[in-house]
């Protein structure tokens, strides 16, 4: 690739229609400017640089620094500090959620929540995607996956409201079990796991979707067909062609479900009952019932990260070599 | 919530507050085109509609309001932005004087600065816990407390004179609470000092009641519908009449009341706590003199204590308020003399030791 930054600014420097130039075309014909420019983008290496500052100060200010300052947090005796007393350094915080059994069962639980809710969204979106993918008309396919979007257009807290909605005692579901005289009194269906668990599926399909509709959409109709010519019945076809070749996509939505799952905190304070108490709901006690345990929520918060870390990265690396074995 | 449950009623009723309002005398001239803006944390409800428009016209002082619903939320949000918050006055509970003292991040208050401190009745404005370290830190604006409140279609006032209805299998999943609040109200249950000022000098003691506390709600949480955090929740259980009853605290059940939902609340036998909530400066805030004349001016008559118990049910600080509220506002906002005896307020002292106790038991009672 030849590259010739000069020509480029004398481009810019070409007076506009009516012989007047522009602010750019002054600014392209000043020479320090145009030092600066030559400097800057002499060598590919150089451009690159240029190009990748900006998003990577975005990504260690805005992404790595919050967890670094969290991080920061965990590892204090104290946050913030109190009048006339001292900041000191301790693993305390971590060794409090190791050393008491209490928090092991919310966080237990989460992750126990996040595998079942994930495996759930699934099962529920991989035929809407199969659908989409395979038997819907191209031209029809934006107008269907427009269609799924909407509920996306709103926030987390309006879309958790419309589940209490739907699932309170004198919500639109039970109004209709009794007006179909299949039920005398509501069935509490809110504030358990199944409310939750319903808020969660609902809030996560979307991530769900996407990846596995583009995976589907990519798989050539003619493996399948060559397969059914070779006598595979239906369900070996899903399972021998269409299962092993949509498995990135699978992988990629059950990741990031997963991990959203563990984070969630607003739905499952909403729908769930006595019984759900998920670990965000713990490390956020921490930082505004107890008010001043900041160092011990922002302790949890860092060994959450982490798992949910781990269980992904092992997850990967199981999906990967199901590729593998799958390619030999 | 209200504003779920909006009805043509409570509409008239904003409608001609907001006339009244406009039509009354102006009690802000004094601080007449002061300009700038004043920032508050505050519950919903807590600055009525028809003050704000009439403060911001008559000073030029724009009211930034931020909604909070809980004390601990403000105190994380306030520590963060410390030393130099954006805020200028939040709401402090009374109770939780000394968290936010301790930590430095309230202004003493120069009660000569508002002319009309005196409109507060004493009772609120001199108590014990009003005055820490020999200053005021905040001014008093409304009162609540901790209620039993219940569906009266369901529950007879007679099951609500005991918080035991509120663990009886009879209602089981059809009940709420906020698990810290019940703490403090399970120790009274068992004849204890839910404030543990009793057992400042003998920590093994506290510790073993909160305990006794700890085991009795997490025996009785497979009887209990949602703990919940937020006064809109409870109003919003009890309208999809998820919960039959339920501790709350009285502003909100008040105002489900007020807009004629079939509620009742009562003290129970056993005793409750109450609780101020408070105007207060936070230290460093950006515009001082604003919060003053903010301060000066919502104390500056009942009318304005009363339009602020309607909206939020709680019941005002203002001497003379009362005379301002209808004869349902009235009743949603007092109690039977045989019950306030049972209240006693919640107190500070000992808060240090009590939640270092009790804050690790609700994440117990949680997990459990």
């Amino acid at each position: 690739m030849t590259y010739d930054a000069s020509a480029r600014e004398d481009r810019g420097a070409v007076p506009a229609a009516g012989g007047e130039r522009t602010f750019w075309g002054r600014l392209a014909s000043w020479a320090p400017y145009r030092a600066l420019v030559q400097l800057a983008t002499a060598t590919p290496r150089r451009q690159f640089l240029i190009l990748a500052a900006l998003p990577v100060l975005w990504v260690l200010t805005q992404h790595l620094g919050p967890m670094l300052q969290m991080l920061r947090v965990s590892l204090t005796d104290a946050y913030p500090v109190a009048v006339g007393t001292e900041q000191h350094f301790t693993f305390d915080n971590y060794l409090r959620f190791f050393g008491d059994r209490l928090f092991w069962m919310p966080f237990f639980r989460t992750l126990g929540f996040a595998f079942v809710f994930t495996l759930c969204t699934l099962i529920l979106t991989y035929p809407v995607a199969y659908f989409l993918a395979r038997h819907v008309s191209p031209k029809n396919r934006m107008l269907l996956l427009l269609m799924l979007l909407i509920p996306f257009w709103v926030g987390e807290i309006v879309r958790t409201y419309a589940i209490m909605i739907l699932l309170g005692n004198t919500g639109a579901v039970n109004l209709v079990l009794k007006w179909l005289g299949l039920i005398d009194r509501p069935i509490p269906f809110m504030y358990t796991s199944f409310s939750m668990g319903v808020g969660i599926v609902y809030l996560t399909a979307l991530y769900m979707l996407l990846p596995l509709y583009s995976a589907l959409e990519k798989l050539p109709k003619s493996l399948n067909e060559a397969a059914a010519d070779l006598g595979a019945g239906a369900w070996t076809r899903f399972r021998r062609v269409t299962l092993p070749l949509t498995i990135e996509g699978i992988s990629s939505g059950c990741t990031l479900v997963f991990l959203i799952s563990t984070g969630f905190y607003a739905t499952p304070v909403l729908l769930g009952g006595p019984s759900t108490t998920v670990f965000a709901e713990t490390i956020a006690g921490f930082f505004h019932v107890a008010g001043d345990e900041w160092p011990t929520g922002a302790a949890f918060a860092v060994i959450m990260f982490l798992a949910a870390l781990i269980l992904t990265t092992l997850f990967q690396k199981l999906m990967t070599s199901l590729r593998k074995g799958d390619a030999k | 919530m209200s504003k779920l449950i909006l009805n043509r009623r409570k509409l008239l009723t904003t409608a001609a507050m907001t006339g009244a309002a406009l039509a009354s005398p102006a009690y802000l001239r004094r601080a007449h085109a002061q300009g700038g803006e004043v920032n508050i944390w505050t519950y919903n409800d807590f600055v009525p509609a028809a003050f704000k428009e009439q403060f911001e016209a008559e000073t030029g002082i724009k009211i930034n309001i931020r909604l909070v619903d809980d004390q601990g939320k403000q105190f994380s949000l306030l520590a963060a932005e410390a030393p130099n918050p954006t805020v200028d006055i939040m709401t402090v509970a009374g109770h939780r004087f000394l968290q936010f003292i301790d930590s430095d991040l309230l202004a003493p208050l120069d009660t000569d600065r508002m002319s009309n401190w005196g409109n507060i009745n004493p009772t609120f404005s001199e108590s014990d816990w009003a005055t820490i370290n020999g200053h005021k830190w905040g001014a008093p604006i409304l009162s609540g407390m901790e209620v039993l409140a219940y569906n009266t279609d369901y529950v007879t006032p007679e099951e609500a004179e005991s918080w035991d209805t509120l663990f009886s299998e009879k209602y089981k999943g059809q009940t709420a609470y906020v698990i810290q609040d019940m703490m403090s109200i399970v120790m009274l249950m068992k004849g204890y000092d839910g404030n543990m000022v009793q057992y400042l000098g003998d920590p093994e003691k506290a510790e073993a009641i909160v305990k006794e506390a700890r085991d009795f709600l997490i025996e009785k949480k497979p009887l209990v519908r949602k703990y919940y955090d937020g006064g809109a929740e409870v109003q919003q259980m009890f309208v999809n009449q998820d919960i039959m009853l339920g501790h709350s605290w009285n502003g909100p059940a008040a105002a489900l009341i007020n807009d004629g939902f079939p509620l009742g609340m009562s003290i129970p036998k056993e005793g409750s706590y109450g609780f101020v909530y408070t105007y207060n400066i936070a230290k460093n805030c950006p515009n001082p003199d604003n919060a003053y004349t903010f301060l000066n001016a919502i104390l500056a008559s009942p009318e304005i204590g009363a339009a602020m118990t309607k909206a939020s049910g709680f019941i005002s600080t203002y001497k003379g308020a009362s005379e301002y509220l209808t004869d349902l506002e009235k009743k949603s906002t007092s109690f039977p003399d045989e019950q306030l005896a049972n209240l006693q307020f919640f107190r500070a002292e000992a808060n240090e030791m009590k939640y270092g106790f009790v804050d690790p038991a609700v994440e117990a009672i949680k997990a459990a």
